[in-house]
C-alpha cells in the first residue's frame, strides 16, 4: 500500500503491521495465520454485530420482504431456512424478522390512518391524562422497590452517624471531665477544699489564718455540665462551678464616715446605701475565682462589722455607742459623729434607691474604710501568732508570756497589761479622730491664711505620717521679706486629741481639738511676727532697739493673747518709733520728733540753753493705711528710710 | 579537819536526818485528789507508735489535717521523780525542760491514775495538773524529798489542730545520767500522742479526738492504752 502521490517532497509508505492474523507462534518461530475471510464471511460477520433488541416481530407472519430478499441476495439458501434452519444457525434470521413486523405494523398504520381519514368508523380524540392509570402498574413496583432500598441505605447510613455522634459526644464528655478536673486541680491550688461524701466542700473563711469568726464559709463545688450541646458554648463556659452560701453573695463595703451631729436619730441604720458603681456583670455567670474571692470579701466584711459591734456594746465610754442595724455610731468629739455602716448588696437586688443623699459616698473615708481591713488582718496575725507551738512539748498550749508570769513573778500591772488589748473600734476611733484632727487643722490654717494677707502664713506638711500622728510646719512670713523675717516658725504635732505645738526655741504649747485655740494661738503668733518683723528690720537699718516686748501690760487688754510693742530709735538717735501690735486691735505706729522739729511745743523758760532742743519731744501717730506700701514691713521700711537723715 | 568542821557536819547530818524523819513521819502522799486551782483539769489521751520508715507519709498527713502554724520540732529533756510514801504507790512529778528553746521556763506536770472508762468512751482519761517553773525546779523537788526516777530525751514534732495537741517523738536513753550530751535511741519507732486538756466531763472531746485518729487510721492505729495491763 502506498500513500496518495500527489506531494512531491516526501513519500511516505504506509503498510498494515500484519495482512494476516498470527493465530499462533510455534516453537521453532513459525507463525501459523488465521485465514482472511471471504466476501460473503465477512459481511455475515458483519450483519451479525448489528442489534435488533428494540423489536421481535411474530415469526409466523407471513410474507417475504423484498428488502430482506435483497439483503440476502448473496446467499442462496434464504428461502429455504425460513422453516428448516435454526433461527440462531442463519444469520439473516433476526434481520428478516424484524424487517418483516416492521413492514406488518406499517401495513396497519396505513389500513388505520385511512378509516381515520374517513372519520365514519373512528376518530382520533385527545388523551386525557387519567387515561394513565391503567399503565401506572410498573412505575408503582419500582417506586416501592426503590423506596424500600432507599430506606434501608438511609437505615445504615443513620446508624453510622449514631455511632459517630456518640463517639464525639463521648470524646467531648471526656474532654470535658478532664477540663473539669484540670480546673478542680487549679480551684485546689488556691482554696481548700475537701471531699464529703459525693460533694465537694470548699472553705472560704479565714479561720486557717487566724480569724474567730465563727461562720462557716463553705462552698460547693459543683460541675457545670447541664449545657445545652446544640447551642453555642459560651467563650467563658467554664464546666467548674461554685455554690456559694446565700449570706455572702453579692459584694460588700465598710463605709466609714465623719458628720456633723446628725439631724435625725430617726433614721438610723437605715443606711442601706450602694453607691459604689457595680461592675458590669458580663452576660455569663462569673468565673469561679472571681466568684469566691467576692464571697470572701463579705465574708470578711461581716467579719469585721460583727467584731466592732461586739466591742462597742462591750466598751463603755462616756458616751455609749450605738449600734443599729448595719450601722455603728460613735462620737468622737462632741458634735461629731463617726459612723461605721455595713453595705451589703447581693446581685439579685437591683439598686433599690439609686438617688440617695448625695453626700453620703463624698465623705467616705476610704482611709479608714482599708485601715479597718488593715487592723482586722493584723488582729488575724495576732491570734495566729500569740500561740505558737509551746515548749517543752509537754505543755500547754498559750500564750508564751503568760505561762512566764508565774516563774518570773510578774506582778500585777505586768499581767493586766498583757491582757489588755486595745481593740478593734477603739483604734479605728483614735485614727478617726486623728484624721478629724487633721483636716480641721488645715482647714483652719488655710482659712487663716486666705483670709489675712499680711503677714503669710505658709503649712508645709508632711508627706509621710502615721495613722495617730501627723506634723505640719508653719512658717509666718512677710512677703518680700522671707530672708530676714524668719522669726515664727511652729511645729504642729497633731495627735489623736490634741495638737503639740513645738516653738522654734522649744517653748511647747498644748492646743486642744477645738479649732478657736488653734485659730487664736495663730493670729497671736502672728501679731507678734509683725513685731519681731520690726525688730529684725531695724538690725537691718542700723535702727537700735530701745525696747521689746512681747507682752506688753500696758493698753486696751485684747481678748485674744496680748499686744506686743517695740521701740527703735534711728542711727542718729533722733527719731524714734514706738510700735505697738495686737491681734485684735492691729497695729499702732508712732514717731517720736527731736524736740527742736516740733513747731508747736509751748515755750518753756526752763529749757532755754539750745543743748535742751536735742532731747526728744512728744510722740506722734501715723496714719497707717495711708502711708504707701503693700505690707506692714515694707511700710516700715518706708518709715524708717524718711526718718534716717541724708548725710 | 578542824573542831568547828566536824562540828558543822554533825549538824548537818543530823539536820537531813531529822528532814528525812520528818518526811517519813508525815509523808505527802494521801488519798486526796490533786487538782490545780479551781477547776480540776482532765488530759484526754490516744496513743499509737509508727515505724521510722513510716514517719515521713505520717507527717505529711498531719501537715494536711492540723491548723496552719508552724511545724514544730522539740527536743525536752524530762525527768520523772518519785516521793515515796510509806503506803500507797509513790508521788510521781514530770519535769520537763526545752532543749532547743533554753529560754522557756520549765514544765512541770502531775499526771493522775488514768481512768479507762467505759466503752463510749474512746480516749483514756487522767487528772493534769500543769505548772510553769524556774529552771532551779530539780534542786526545788529534791530539796522536797523526791528522787530523780528516770531521765529520757524526748525528740519530735509537735502539731496542733484546734485544742488537739498531737505530738510525734522518739524517746532517747541518756548514756550518762544527767547529761543531754550522749543519747541512743530507745527503739526503732515513733510514739504517737493526742491530747486534749479540758475541764472534766467534757466527753464531747473524746468523740471529737475519736474522729481524728479515724482520719490518721491506715497510717496509724491510735488506742487508748492502758499502762497498768502493758507494765
Amino acid at each position: 500500500m502506498s500513500g496518495p502521490g500527489s506531494a512531491p517532497a516526501v513519500r511516505i509508505s504506509i503498510e498494515s503491521a500484519c495482512e494476516k492474523q498470527v493465530q499462533e507462534v510455534g516453537l521453532d518461530g513459525s507463525e501459523t495465520y488465521v485465514q482472511p475471510l471471504d466476501m460473503s464471511q465477512n459481511l455475515a460477520r458483519l450483519a451479525q454485530r448489528i442489534d435488533f433488541s428494540t423489536g421481535s416481530g411474530g415469526e409466523d407472519e407471513a410474507g417475504g420482504s423484498p428488502s430482506g430478499r435483497d439483503w440476502g441476495a448473496s446467499e442462496p439458501e434464504d428461502e429455504e431456512g425460513l422453516v428448516k434452519f435454526q433461527p440462531s444457525l442463519w444469520p439473516w434470521d433476526s434481520v428478516r424478522n424484524n424487517v418483516r413486523s416492521a413492514l406488518t405494523e406499517m401495513c396497519v398504520l396505513y389500513d388505520v390512518l385511512n378509516i381515520v381519514k374517513d372519520k365514519r368508523y373512528m376518530t382520533l380524540d385527545p388523551v386525557s391524562q387519567d387515561g394513565l392509570p391503567p399503565k401506572q402498574n410498573p412505575p408503582i413496583l419500582q417506586f416501592v422497590s426503590k423506596k424500600k432500598s432507599l430506606t434501608g441505605a438511609s437505615h445504615i447510613l443513620l446508624k453510622g452517624a449514631e455511632r459517630l455522634t456518640k463517639s464525639v459526644a463521648e470524646t467531648q464528655e471526656n474532654k470535658r471531665q478532664r477540663d473539669f478536673n484540670s480546673e478542680l486541680l487549679r480551684l485546689r491550688q488556691h482554696w481548700k477544699l475537701r471531699k464529703v461524701g459525693d460533694k465537694i466542700l470548699g472553705d472560704l473563711s479565714y479561720r486557717s489564718a487566724g480569724s474567730l469568726f465563727p461562720h462557716h464559709g463553705t462552698f460547693e463545688v459543683i460541675k457545670n455540665t447541664d449545657l445545652d450541646w446544640d447551642k453555642k458554648i459560651p467563650d467563658d463556659y467554664c464546666p467548674l462551678d461554685v455554690q456559694i452560701p446565700s449570706d455572702l453573695e453579692g459584694s460588700a463595703y465598710l463605709k466609714v464616715s465623719i458628720q456633723k451631729q446628725s439631724p435625725d436619730i430617726g433614721d438610723l441604720g437605715t443606711i442601706n446605701l450602694f453607691k459604689r458603681p457595680l461592675p458590669k456583670s458580663k452576660p455569663g455567670a462569673p468565673h469561679w475565682q472571681t466568684k469566691l474571692e467576692a464571697a470572701q470579701n463579705v465574708l470578711l466584711c461581716k467579719e469585721i462589722f460583727a467584731q466592732l459591734s461586739r466591742e462597742a456594746v462591750q466598751i463603755k465610754s462616756q458616751i455609749p455607742h450605738i449600734v443599729v442595724k448595719n450601722q455603728i455610731i460613735s462620737q468622737p468629739f462632741p458634735g461629731l459623729q463617726l459612723s461605721i455602716s455595713l453595705c451589703h448588696s447581693s446581685n439579685d437586688k437591683k439598686y433599690q434607691k439609686p438617688t440617695l443623699e448625695k453626700s453620703s459616698t463624698e465623705d467616705h473615708l476610704y482611709v479608714l474604710e482599708h485601715n479597718l481591713h488593715q487592723l482586722i488582718r493584723e488582729f488575724h496575725k495576732q491570734n495566729l501568732s500569740s500561740s505558737v507551738m509551746p515548749h517543752p512539748a509537754s505543755a500547754p498550749f498559750g500564750h508564751k508570756r503568760m505561762r512566764l508570769a508565774g516563774p518570773q513573778a510578774f506582778d500585777r500591772s505586768e499581767i493586766t497589761s498583757l491582757q489588755q488589748t486595745e481593740g478593734l473600734l477603739e483604734k479605728i476611733i483614735k485614727q478617726a479622730k486623728h484624721i478629724f484632727l487633721r483636716r480641721r487643722t488645715a482647714r483652719t490654717i488655710d482659712s487663716l491664711a486666705s483670709r489675712i494677707e499680711d503677714p503669710q502664713i505658709q503649712a508645709h506638711w508632711s508627706n509621710i505620717n502615721d495613722v495617730y500622728e501627723s506634723s505640719v510646719k508653719v512658717l509666718i512670713t512677710s512677703q518680700g521679706y522671707e530672708q530676714i523675717c524668719k522669726s515664727i516658725q511652729l511645729q504642729l504635732n497633731i495627735g489623736v486629741e490634741q495638737i503639740r505645738v513645738v516653738h522654734r526655741d522649744g517653748r511647747v504649747i498644748i492646743l486642744s481639738h477645738q479649732e478657736q485655740e488653734l485659730q487664736d494661738f495663730l493670729l497671736s503668733q502672728m501679731s507678734q511676727h509683725q513685731v519681731h518683723a520690726v525688730q529684725q528690720l531695724a538690725k537691718v537699718m542700723g535702727w537700735q532697739v530701745l525696747s521689746f516686748s512681747n507682752h506688753v501690760g500696758l493698753g486696751p487688754v485684747e481678748s485674744i493673747g496680748n499686744a506686743s510693742a517695740i521701740t527703735v530709735t534711728s542711727p542718729s538717735g533722733d527719731y524714734a518709733i514706738s510700735v505697738r501690735n495686737g491681734p485684735e486691735s492691729g497695729s499702732k505706729v508712732m514717731v517720736q520728733f527731736p524736740r527742736c522739729q516740733v513747731k508747736d511745743l509751748p515755750k518753756s523758760d526752763v529749757l532755754q540753753d539750745v543743748k535742751w532742743n536735742y532731747l526728744r519731744g512728744p510722740f506722734k501717730e501715723v496714719q497707717w493705711n495711708k502711708m504707701e506700701g503693700h505690707n506692714f514691713v515694707y511700710k516700715m521700711e518706708l518709715l524708717m528710710a524718711a526718718l534716717t537723715p541724708c548725710s | 579537819m578542824t573542831d568547828t568542821d566536824a562540828l558543822r557536819n554533825a549538824k548537818r547530818s543530823t539536820r537531813i536526818d531529822a528532814w528525812c524523819g520528818y518526811t517519813m513521819e508525815a509523808p505527802p502522799v494521801s488519798a486526796m485528789p490533786v487538782s490545780g486551782g479551781t477547776i480540776n483539769m482532765m488530759e484526754y489521751l490516744l496513743q499509737g507508735s509508727v515505724l521510722d520508715q513510716s514517719l515521713e507519709s505520717l507527717l505529711h498527713r498531719l501537715r494536711g489535717l492540723c491548723d496552719n502554724m508552724e511545724p514544730g520540732t522539740f527536743q525536752d529533756h524530762e525527768m520523772v521523780f518519785l516521793l515515796k510514801g510509806q503506803q500507797g504507790s509513790p508521788f510521781v512529778l514530770r519535769a520537763r525542760r526545752s532543749m532547743d528553746k533554753p529560754t522557756m521556763p520549765w514544765h512541770l506536770r502531775y499526771l493522775g491514775q488514768p481512768e479507762m472508762g467505759d466503752k463510749s468512751r474512746h480516749a483514756l482519761v487522767r487528772n493534769c495538773v500543769d505548772i510553769a517553773t524556774s529552771d532551779n525546779l530539780m534542786e526545788f523537788l529534791l530539796e522536797m524529798g523526791f528522787r530523780l526516777d528516770h531521765e529520757f530525751v524526748a525528740q519530735g514534732h509537735i502539731f496542733r489542730r484546734g485544742s488537739m495537741k498531737i505530738v510525734v517523738y522518739k524517746i532517747f536513753r541518756l548514756l550518762v545520767p544527767g547529761s543531754t550530751d550522749s543519747i541512743e535511741a530507745l527503739s526503732l519507732s515513733y510514739l504517737v500522742e493526742v491530747s486534749v486538756v479540758a475541764p472534766a466531763g467534757q466527753d464531747v472531746i473524746s468523740e471529737e479526738m475519736r474522729n481524728f485518729a479515724e482520719q490518721l487510721k491506715p497510717l496509724v492505729h491510735l488506742e487508748k492504752i492502758d499502762p497498768k495491763r502493758v507494765m
